[in-house]
C-alpha cells in the first residue's frame, strides 16, 4: 500500500492539472453490511484537501477536478482510490481488510500495521474499554495476555500491574506513556477511562527497547481520543449510578462464643473465669456488619468532539464519585473530576500543532479501610452505644479499638490536582519524512491535612490520650493537626524524525531517530502543631492550633532527577513477507553511580509472514506469521549515591537538647541499571475468514545485575546501605490469546476471547551472603513473612510447616524437641531434621503468585440488545491470613470452635489458652490458604433504542445499560476477597491479607446518549 | 527557506543534546540540600555534632537494662500476654533464642554507637581545635560503654576501633576473645581518664570521674579487684547519698549529688516515630514499666513489664527505705488511694518503682517520651563496687569494705543499726546481697549474678556454661558467619 502511494505521488508529479473545480458528493458504505461508515477520510490524492464522512457516511468535497484520484481510507478497511470521471454522486463500498486487519498499532514514537509487527504487543481498544467501563484504566488491562493485574477494592486504590512476571522486586510498575508523555501508574487515576482511544501494552524487548532503561517492566501506551476533521460536533453523555455491597463476611466469634473461649483460655492458663454468666450475652455486636454499609457510586462523562478543515478537537468533562463500603461518607470515599482538551491544528501545509491538556482533581480518604482490622478483632460483647458515644473494651488495651470509634476519630483531607499535557509540532519535511518536536509535562499538586484528636478508648489503652470527657489527661496530652503540601513536576522534551521509504517497491523501510531530555522534581513542605480549638476537626488547621514552639514541627524535602537519551529504530520488510527491526537506545541518568552514567540497550526482531508466500495456499488459514525478538532493556531503581551526613541525631545534656550528626548513607559509585535480556518467540494466526484469531508467545527474561540493598552484617550499625547490582532472576512464560467472532444471523453476532497467561519467576542468585532478603510481614509484633530467596520464586511465604496436633504426651516426646509443647499444641515439622524445632526449620509455605491467569470476554449482540461479560480467573495463588491480632481479649476466628480439647478431638486447630508457650501462632502454613478464584468481574447489558426513536428525541443514539461489577466470586478463600491488593506497595507484599479492603459488588444503571 | 530554518534548529538542538548530555546527568548532592561526608569535619562544630550523635545511641539502649532484671530472680517479664514482646518473655522463661528482636536490636544499636565513635576516630586528623583532646576522651568513654554492654551480654564480640565500617566490611570480621575486648575497653577508659576534666558530671557528659567509675566496674567484671579498688578509690567522698533513696529516682533527683553517670532524657522534643520508638529524646523504656489499665493519681498507665518478684519484695528487711524505692505494691496503693488497674500477664502485684511512668513526666507521644534519666552508675554502686574490690583484692582491706558497705546501709535505714562487721567471704556475700537490694530494678542483677558465679543457684533454669551469655543474633550467624555461643 505504501509503495502504491509512493508511485502515485511520482505519477502525480508529471500530471498536468486542468483547473475545473467541482463539488463531489457521495457516501461511503461497508461492503459487507451496506451500513454507512462515518469518519472515513476522503482525500484528494497528493494534496492536503480532504474531508471525512458524517454519521450517515455522506461527504461533500469541494475543489475536485476531473481526473483527480480520491482516496478513501478507514481503519480496518482496505483503502480505495477512485479516479473522478463524472462528478456524480459517488457510492463507495469499502472492504473490510481481512488480510491485514489493517489495525494500526501505536508502538511508541510511531505506529505500525499489526501484520508487520515482529514484536509482542497487546491491544485494548476503546470498544473493549467501553464494555468494561472500568473505574481505573488499569482494570481494563486485567485478563489481557501477559498481564497480571490485581485490582484494589479500596476506592481509588492503585492496583498492582505486572507485565510478564517479576524480574525485580524493586519497582515492578510498567512505564505508562500517555499520548507520548512519560507517566506512571500513580497518575492513571487522572485519566478518565471514557477518553481512552486505545491501550497498547508493549511486552517484548524489541518493542520496549525504545524506552531503554525504563522499559524493563513493559510499557503501557495510552492514546486518548481526538476529533476528526470536517466532522460535525458529536456530543456524548454517559451517566450511571450504582450501589456497592460487601457480599462476604469473615466468620468471627459472637459474644457468647467469645466469652466461652476466653473463659477456657484463662482457666487453662491458671487464671480465673472471666465471664461467670455467658447465657445473657447472646450474639453481641457484629462489628463487621456495623462497619460495612452499602455505598453509592456514580459516574458522569460528557464529551464533544469534531473538527473543521484544519482543526480537530476533543473536549470532555467527567466526574466519578465513589463512597467506600467501609465507613463511607467523608471518611471513606474517592471523587475524581477530569477535564480534557485535545486540539490539533494544521498551521500550514506541512506544519501541524497538537495540544493536549488533561486536568484532574482528586479527593479521597481511605480511613474506613484502617478499621477493618479493628472490626475483625474487637470485643463482640461490647455494645454499640447511641449517639456519639462508642462502647469501649475494658480488657483490650493495645492497638485494637472499637472500629466505629476509630472511624469517628480518624480525620484527613486529601486533595490532589494533576495537570498532564503536551505541546507538539509535527513538521512534514518531505512527504515521507516527518519531524516531531514534543514538549510533555505533568504536574501534580497534593495537599493533605490530618488531625489526631484527643481520644479515649478506655483507661490504660495504649491509644488513649484523654480522659473519658476528652479533656487531656495531663498537660502533655494534646490533639495534633498536620498539613503537607507537595508538588511533583516532570517535563520531557523530545525531538524525533520518522522517515519511510522503499527500494524497488519491495524493500520497505521505516526509520526513526530521536533525542529526549527530561527532568523530574519533587518538593514538599509539612508542618504540625497541637491544641486545635475544641478538639474539633472543624477547626483543625495550623492557623488555629495554639501549641507552643516546643510542640510545633516543620519539615521539607526535595529531589531532582534528570535523564538524557538518544534512540533509533529501523523497521524493514520485504514484500510484507519478511520482517525485521533493529532498535537502540542510549540512556544517561542522574540515578546511576558516577562510574556508570550511560547505558546502551539494543534489540532486534524478525518475522516471517508465511501466509504471504506464494507457496502458501490454504483456504482455511488467512494469515500466519512467525516472529522472534531478542534484546535488552533496563530498570533503574537506584537513586543518586552519596555518603550523606544526617543532622537528625540529638542528645540531651541536663535539660537542653543538642543537635548532633551521623553518617547516614554510604555511596556505591558502581551502581548501575538492571540489565534485562528478553527472548520472545510468537505466532499469529487467523483462520476461517479471520473469524478465529490466535496468538501465542513464549518468553524468557533474565536479569544478571539485579539492584537491591544487600543484607549486611549487623555490626555495621544502622546506616542505610546502598543498593548494589547483586542478583540474578529468570522469568519464563506463555501467553495465548484465542478469539472467535461471528455473525450468526443478520441480527445476532457474538465475539469471545480467551487470554491465558503464565509467568514462572525464579530468583537465581542473591549475592548478599545470606541468599535471601525478607520482603514484608504482618502483625504485632511484626513477623517477617515474604522472601526473595535464591532458588525460589519471588515473594514466597516463609515459615513453619505444621503436621497436625500433638494428641498426647507421647506424641510430644516422640517428636523433635519443640520448646514448651504440650498435648493440644501444633506439631511443627523438623524440616532440617536436626531434632530441634527452631528458626532453621522455616521453609516455603506458600506462593502468592498464580500458576496461571485467565481472562474470558464474551460479547453478544442480538438486534438492539448487547451483552458483555468479563470473567477473570487466577489459579494457584496462595494467601496468608495476617489479620488476627491474637491478644488474649481480642476476638477470635470461628475456627477456634473446632479446637483440640482432648485426645482425638482435633488434628487441625490447637488447644486454646491465654499462654501460648508453644507459639502456635507463629507464621506457619496454618495461615496459608489457596487463594485461587474465578470472578465474574463485569457484566454489562445494554439496549440501543432504534435510531428512529432516538431521533425523535433529537438524539443520534440512545442507549441504556445495566452494569454489574464483581458480580460473582468463586473461591475457597475464607477472607473477604482473594484479590489482595496492598495499595500498590512493593511486589513482595503480594498475598498478605492484613484485613485488605474487599472489592465490593457494584450494581449500576446507566444512560448513554449522543447528539 | 522554511526547511532550512527548521534544519538549522534541528542541528543546533541535536548538537546541544550530544555535547551537554554528559554533564546534564551529573548530580550534586547540594541539589537535594544534602550534606555530604566529604564536606564534613571542616569546623569544630562538626566534631561536636558527631559527638552528640554518638551520645544519642545511649538513649536507645533500653532492653539490656530490662534484661538485667528480667533474666534474673528480681522480676518477671509481665506485659499483656505471653506473646507480648516475645524476646523479653523468652529471656524470662530461659528460652534464649538466637532470633530475638530485643537482643538483636541491642547488638545492632551498640554497634551503631561504636561505629559513630569510630567515625570520629577516623576523622581525627582532619583538623585541630581547642577542645579536641577532651572531645576524643568522651568518644573513648562512649565506645568503652558500648563495648562493655556487648561483652556483658554476648561475651566474645567483633572488635574494631579505627574507622566506621562500610558495606565492604560486611561479613569480614570474626569474634574477638572477651579478654581482647576488655583490654580495649580498659585502654579507652584510661585514655579518657587522662584527658577528661576531673569533675563530676552534672549534665550527663562523661568526665574523668565517670570514666573512673566505669573502669572500676569493668575491672570488677574481670575479677581484677586490685585494679578496681585503685581506680575507684579517688571517687570516695566526692559524691554523697541523699537521705531518701526514693528521691534519687524522681525527676527532681536527676543529676543529683549521687549521680555518677546518667543517660539523659527529656520530654521536650516533639519528634517521635513508632517505627523507631527509642529515637525520641524521651525514654521508651519507661512506658514498659507502667501499671496496666491504671486510673489514678501520681502514676500513669503503661505496659506492665519487668514486674518485681515476691522474692525480691520479701528480701527487704523492715525499715529498709529501698523496698518502697524499688517496688510499688500496687494492691496496697490501690487500696490506699482508690486507684484502678487491671492484671498484667504474670501479675505479681508489684511494679518497678524506680522507672515507673509518672503522671506529667512525658509529653507529645506519651509512650515514647518519658523524661526519666537512666541512672547508669550511682555513687551507691561505686561504694558497693569499692567495697567488693577491697574485700576481694589480693591484700583485702575488709574494714574499708565494711565502711563503704555501711555507708549504703546507713542511708537505707536512716541509721547505723544495720552496720556490718563481717569479714572475708561472709562480707563478700553481704556485699552481693546488698547490691541486689540497692540496685534492684536498675538492670544490674543478672550480670552481677553471672559475674559472681551465683547465677546457677539463684536463677531457676540457669544452665552453667551456657546462660552466662546470651545467643548472638541469628542474622550474624547467617550473614556474618560468626560462631554462635556454645549451647545455643
Amino acid at each position: 500500500m505504501k509503495t502504491k502511494f509512493l508511485s502515485l505521488i511520482i505519477l502525480f508529479g508529471s500530471f498536468i492539472m486542468v483547473a475545473q473545480d467541482v463539488t463531489l458528493n457521495g457516501s461511503v458504505l461497508d461492503a459487507s453490511t451496506d451500513g454507512p461508515l462515518p469518519g472515513v477520510s476522503v482525500v484528494i490524492s497528493g494534496s492536503q484537501s480532504g474531508t471525512t464522512t458524517d454519521f450517515n457516511g455522506n461527504f461533500s468535497l469541494k475543489g475536485v477536478s476531473i481526473g483527480d484520484v480520491i482516496q478513501f481510507s478507514y481503519i480496518g478497511y482496505i483503502t480505495q482510490e477512485v479516479t473522478i470521471g463524472n462528478p456524480l454522486n459517488l457510492m463507495v463500498y469499502l472492504q473490510e481488510d481481512v488480510e491485514s486487519l489493517d489495525e494500526v498499532i501505536l508502538v511508541g514514537y510511531s505506529s505500525q500495521k499489526s501484520s508487520n509487527i515482529s514484536g509482542s504487543v497487546s491491544v485494548v481498544s476503546s470498544d473493549d474499554v467501553e464494555k468494561l467501563k472500568p473505574l481505573r484504566v488499569e482494570d481494563a488491562l486485567q485478563g489481557q495476555a501477559g498481564l497480571n493485574v490485581i485490582s484494589s477494592g479500596s476506592p481509588g486504590g492503585k492496583p498492582s500491574v505486572l507485565i510478564r512476571g517479576i524480574t525485580s522486586f524493586s519497582g515492578t510498575d510498567p512505564l505508562v506513556v500517555i499520548d507520548g508523555i512519560n507517566s506512571s501508574l500513580f497518575d492513571m487515576d487522572a485519566i478518565n477511562p471514557a477518553n481512552i482511544e486505545s491501550l497498547t501494552v508493549l511486552k517484548d524487548a524489541s518493542t520496549t527497547a525504545l524506552y531503554g532503561v525504563r522499559g524493563g517492566n513493559g510499557v503501557i501506551v495510552i492514546t486518548t481520543k481526538s476529533g476528526n476533521k470536517n466532522q460535525e460536533t458529536i456530543f456524548s453523555l454517559d451517566t450511571s449510578f450504582g450501589m456497592q455491597h460487601v457480599t462476604k463476611y469473615i466468620n468471627v466469634l459472637n459474644a457468647s462464643q467469645y466469652a466461652a473461649i476466653l473463659n477456657e483460655g484463662s482457666v487453662s492458663s491458671g487464671g480465673p473465669i472471666l465471664f461467670s454468666d455467658i447465657s445473657n450475652l447472646g450474639v453481641g455486636t457484629d462489628w463487621q456488619k456495623k462497619l460495612f454499609e452499602p455505598a453509592p457510586i456514580s459516574t458522569t462523562n460528557f464529551s464533544a468532539s469534531g473538527g473543521g478543515d484544519k482543526t480537530t478537537y476533543f473536549l470532555s468533562a467527567g466526574y466519578t464519585s465513589q463512597e467506600g463500603v467501609a465507613a463511607g461518607g467523608d471518611k471513606d470515599f474517592f471523587d475524581v473530576a477530569t477535564f480534557t482538551a485535545n486540539f490539533s491544528s494544521d498551521i500550514s501545509d506541512n506544519l501541524k500543532a497538537i495540544v493536549h491538556t488533561k486536568y484532574s482533581n482528586l479527593q479521597g480518604n481511605g480511613l474506613g479501610g484502617n478499621q477493618i482490622f479493628n472490626a475483625l478483632n474487637f470485643d463482640p460483647t461490647v455494645k454499640q452505644m447511641p449517639f456519639e458515644a462508642y462502647g469501649m473494651s475494658s480488657t483490650i488495651t493495645q492497638e485494637v479499638i472499637n472500629p466505629l470509634a476509630g472511624v469517628s476519630n480518624s480525620y484527613s483531607d486529601n486533595k490532589t490536582d494533576k495537570l498532564i499535557g503536551k505541546i507538539e509540532l509535527q513538521y512534514q519535511l518531505m512527504d515521507n519524512f516527518k519531524i516531531t518536536s514534543r514538549l510533555g509535562y505533568s504536574s501534580v499538586w497534593q495537599q493533605q491535612k490530618g488531625f489526631t484528636p484527643l481520644q479515649f478508648y478506655g483507661i490504660g489503652h495504649n491509644r488513649t490520650n484523654a480522659n473519658i470527657d476528652l479533656t487531656p489527661r495531663t498537660e502533655d496530652d494534646h490533639n495534633r493537626v498536620s498539613e503537607t503540601k507537595q508538588n511533583w513536576f516532570n517535563y520531557s522534551y523530545e525531538l524525533f524524525g520518522n522517515y519511510d521509504f522503499s527500494l524497488n517497491d519491495e524493500h520497505n523501510f521505516n526509520v526513526f531517530a530521536g533525542f529526549t531530555i527530561g527532568k523530574g522534581t519533587n518538593n514538599g513542605l509539612s508542618g504540625s502543631n497541637v491544641d486545635v480549638p475544641f478538639n474539633s476537626w472543624t477547626y483543625a488547621d495550623l492557623s488555629s492550633a495554639s501549641g507552643g514552639m516546643e510542640d510545633q514541627s516543620t519539615s521539607s524535602w526535595q529531589s531532582v532527577s534528570r535523564s538524557v537519551s538518544l534512540m533509533g529504530r529501523v523497521e524493514y520488510d520485504f514484500q510484507e513477507k519478511y520482517l525485521a527491526s533493529l532498535t537502540v537506545r542510549r540512556d544517561g541518568s542522574t540515578s546511576f553511580g558516577i562510574n556508570n552514567k550511560f547505558a546502551i540497550f539494543p534489540s532486534a526482531s524478525i518475522g516471517w509472514v508465511t501466509s504471504n508466500e506464494e507457496f502458501f495456499n490454504s483456504s482455511t488459514i488467512d494469515f500466519l506469521k512467525l516472529r522472534a525478538s531478542y534484546g535488552t532493556v533496563g530498570n533503574d531503581n537506584a537513586s543518586p549515591q552519596f555518603g550523606t551526613i544526617s543532622t537528625f541525631p540529638k542528645y540531651t545534656f541536663g535539660q537542653t537538647i543538642y543537635s548532633g550528626s551521623t553518617l547516614l548513607g554510604i555511596p556505591n559509585n558502581d551502581v548501575s541499571w538492571e540489565n534485562q535480556t528478553q527472548t520472545n518467540i510468537g505466532v499469529d494466526l487467523r483462520m476461517f475468514d479471520s473469524k478465529l484469531k490466535f496468538t501465542a508467545d513464549y518468553f524468557i527474561k533474565t536479569v544478571d545485575d539485579l539492584l537491591f540493598s544487600p543484607t549486611l552484617s549487623l555490626y555495621l550499625g544502622i546506616p542505610s546501605y546502598p543498593v548494589a547490582n547483586i542478583g540474578k532472576t529468570e522469568t519464563k512464560g506463555y501467553e495465548i490469546s484465542l478469539s472467535y467472532g461471528d455473525e450468526i444471523t443478520e441480527n445476532i453476532s457474538f465475539n469471545t476471547t480467551f487470554n491465558f497467561t503464565t509467568a514462572e519467576n525464579l530468583v537465581k542468585e542473591i549475592n548478599n551472603g545470606d541468599k535471601y532478603i525478607w520482603g514484608s510481614g504482618y502483625g504485632i509484633p511484626y513477623t517477617n513473612l515474604t522472601q526473595f530467596r535464591q532458588g525460589e520464586s519471588p515473594g514466597i511465604f516463609w515459615g513453619y510447616k505444621t503436621n497436625g496436633i500433638f494428641q498426647n504426651q507421647a506424641d510430644v516426646s516422640n517428636h523433635a524437641t519443640q520448646s514448651n509443647a504440650q498435648p493440644g499444641d501444633i506439631r511443627f515439622v523438623d524440616v532440617d531434621g536436626n531434632g530441634i524445632i527452631d528458626a532453621e526449620d522455616r521453609t516455603k509455605i506458600g506462593d502468592p503468585f498464580p500458576d496461571f491467569t485467565l481472562g474470558w470476554n464474551f460479547a453478544l449482540t442480538v438486534s438492539d440488545f448487547d451483552l458483555a461479560v468479563f470473567t477473570y480467573a487466577s489459579v494457584g495463588n496462595d494467601i496468608f491470613r495476617g489479620y488476627e491480632r491474637g491478644l488474649n481479649y481480642t476476638n477470635k476466628f470461628a475456627s477456634v470452635l473446632n479446637r483440640w480439647t482432648g485426645e482425638g478431638t482435633s488434628n487441625l486447630e490447637p488447644r486454646y489458652s491465654f499462654v501460648d508457650a508453644n507459639n502456635n501462632s507463629r507464621a506457619s502454613d496454618r495461615y496459608v490458604e489457596d487463594g485461587s478464584f474465578v470472578k465474574i468481574k463485569n457484566i454489562q447489558f445494554g439496549y440501543n433504542f432504534p435510531e428512529t426513536a432516538a431521533s425523535k428525541l433529537g438524539l443520534s443514539s440512545l442507549r441504556v445499560y445495566a452494569l454489574a461489577k464483581n458480580a460473582f466470586t468463586f473461591t475457597d478463600y475464607t477472607g473477604y476477597d482473594p484479590e489482595i491488593s496492598n495499595g500498590g506497595s512493593p511486589v513482595l507484599d503480594t498475598g498478605v491479607d492484613r484485613g485488605t479492603y474487599p472489592s465490593p459488588s457494584i450494581i449500576s444503571l446507566g444512560l448513554n446518549l449522543k447528539f | 527557506m522554511k526547511n532550512k530554518f527548521f534544519n538549522n534548529i534541528l542541528i543546533v538542538i541535536l548538537s546541544l543534546g550530544f555535547f551537554s548530555c554528559e554533564d546534564y546527568v551529573d548530580y550534586e548532592a547540594s541539589e537535594g540540600y544534602t550534606i555530604v561526608a566529604d564536606d564534613y569535619f571542616k569546623t569544630s562544630a562538626d566534631y561536636e555534632a558527631a559527638l552528640i550523635g554518638t551520645y544519642d545511641v545511649l538513649q536507645w539502649n533500653i532492653y539490656s537494662i530490662m534484661i538485667g532484671d528480667i533474666a534474673s530472680d528480681n522480676s518477671l517479664c509481665g506485659g499483656e500476654s505471653a506473646t507480648d514482646v516475645v524476646g523479653l518473655q523468652k529471656i524470662d522463661d530461659m528460652i534464649h533464642d538466637p532470633v530475638n528482636d530485643q537482643l538483636t536490636s541491642t547488638w545492632k544499636w551498640m554497634y551503631e554507637g561504636i561505629n559513630r565513635a569510630n567515625y570520629l576516630v577516623e576523622n581525627k586528623d582532619k583538623m585541630q581545635f581547642s577542645r579536641k583532646a577532651e572531645l576524643y576522651g568522651e568518644v573513648e568513654f562512649l565506645r568503652a560503654y558500648f563495648y562493655f554492654e556487648l561483652v556483658k551480654i554476648f561475651g566474645d564480640v567483633p572488635l574494631f576501633t579505627t574507622s566506621r565500617l562500610t558495606a565492604g566490611d560486611s561479613a569480614t570480621l570474626s569474634r574477638s576473645p572477651k579478654a581482647d575486648v576488655y583490654s580495649q575497653i580498659e585502654k579507652d577508659l584510661q585514655a579518657a581518664i587522662a584527658v577528661l576534666p576531673a569533675s563530676k558530671s552534672t549534665d550527663g557528659r562523661a568526665t574523668s570521674f565517670t570514666a573512673h567509675a566505669l573502669l572500676g566496674k569493668v575491672y570488677l567484671y574481670q575479677n581484677k579487684f586490685d585494679e578496681a579498688a585503685n581506680i575507684l578509690e579517688p571517687l570516695i567522698g566526692l559524691y554523697t547519698l541523699p537521705d531518701n533513696p526514693q528521691d534519687v529516682f524522681l525527676t527532681s533527683g536527676e543529676n543529683g549529688p549521687e549521680a555518677v553517670f546518667e543517660v539523659q532524657h527529656s520530654k521536650n522534643s516533639n519528634w517521635w516515630d513508632w517505627g523507631f520508638p527509642q529515637g525520641s529524646e524521651g525514654s521508651f523504656g519507661i512506658i514498659h514499666h507502667g501499671i496496666r489499665g491504671y486510673n489514678g493519681t501520681v502514676y500513669a498507665a503503661g505496659w506492665s513489664f519487668n514486674l518485681p518478684s515476691k522474692d525480691l519484695f520479701d528480701a527487704y528487711a523492715n525499715g529498709d527505705k529501698r523496698k518502697k524505692t524499688a517496688v510499688l505494691d500496687i494492691v496496697a496503693w490501690a487500696a490506699e488511694t482508690g486507684a484502678e488497674y487491671t492484671s498484667a500477664y504474670e501479675h505479681t502485684g508489684y511494679y518497678n518503682h524506680k522507672y515507673i511512668p509518672r503522671a506529667g513526666s512525658s509529653a507529645a507521644q506519651q509512650e515514647l517520651n518519658y523524661e526519666n534519666n537512666y541512672r547508669a552508675i550511682r555513687y551507691a554502686d561505686v561504694l558497693l563496687m569499692a567495697a567488693e574490690a577491697n574485700n576481694r583484692k589480693s591484700n583485702s582491706e575488709d574494714t574499708k569494705a565494711q565502711n563503704y558497705l555501711n555507708q549504703v546501709r546507713a542511708r537505707a535505714f536512716g541509721d547505723d543499726s544495720k552496720a556490718s562487721s563481717s569479714t572475708g567471704t561472709a562480707l563478700t556475700s553481704e556485699i552481693w546481697e546488698e547490691r541486689r537490694l540497692e540496685l534492684a530494678m536498675e538492670g544490674h542483677r543478672f550480670f552481677d549474678l553471672v559475674r559472681t558465679g551465683e547465677a546457677s543457684t539463684k536463677i531457676s533454669g540457669f544452665v552453667a556454661g551456657k546462660h552466662e551469655v546470651f545467643p548472638i543474633p541469628q542474622t550474624e550467624i547467617d550473614i556474618s558467619g560468626l560462631i554462635q555461643n556454645s549451647g545455643y
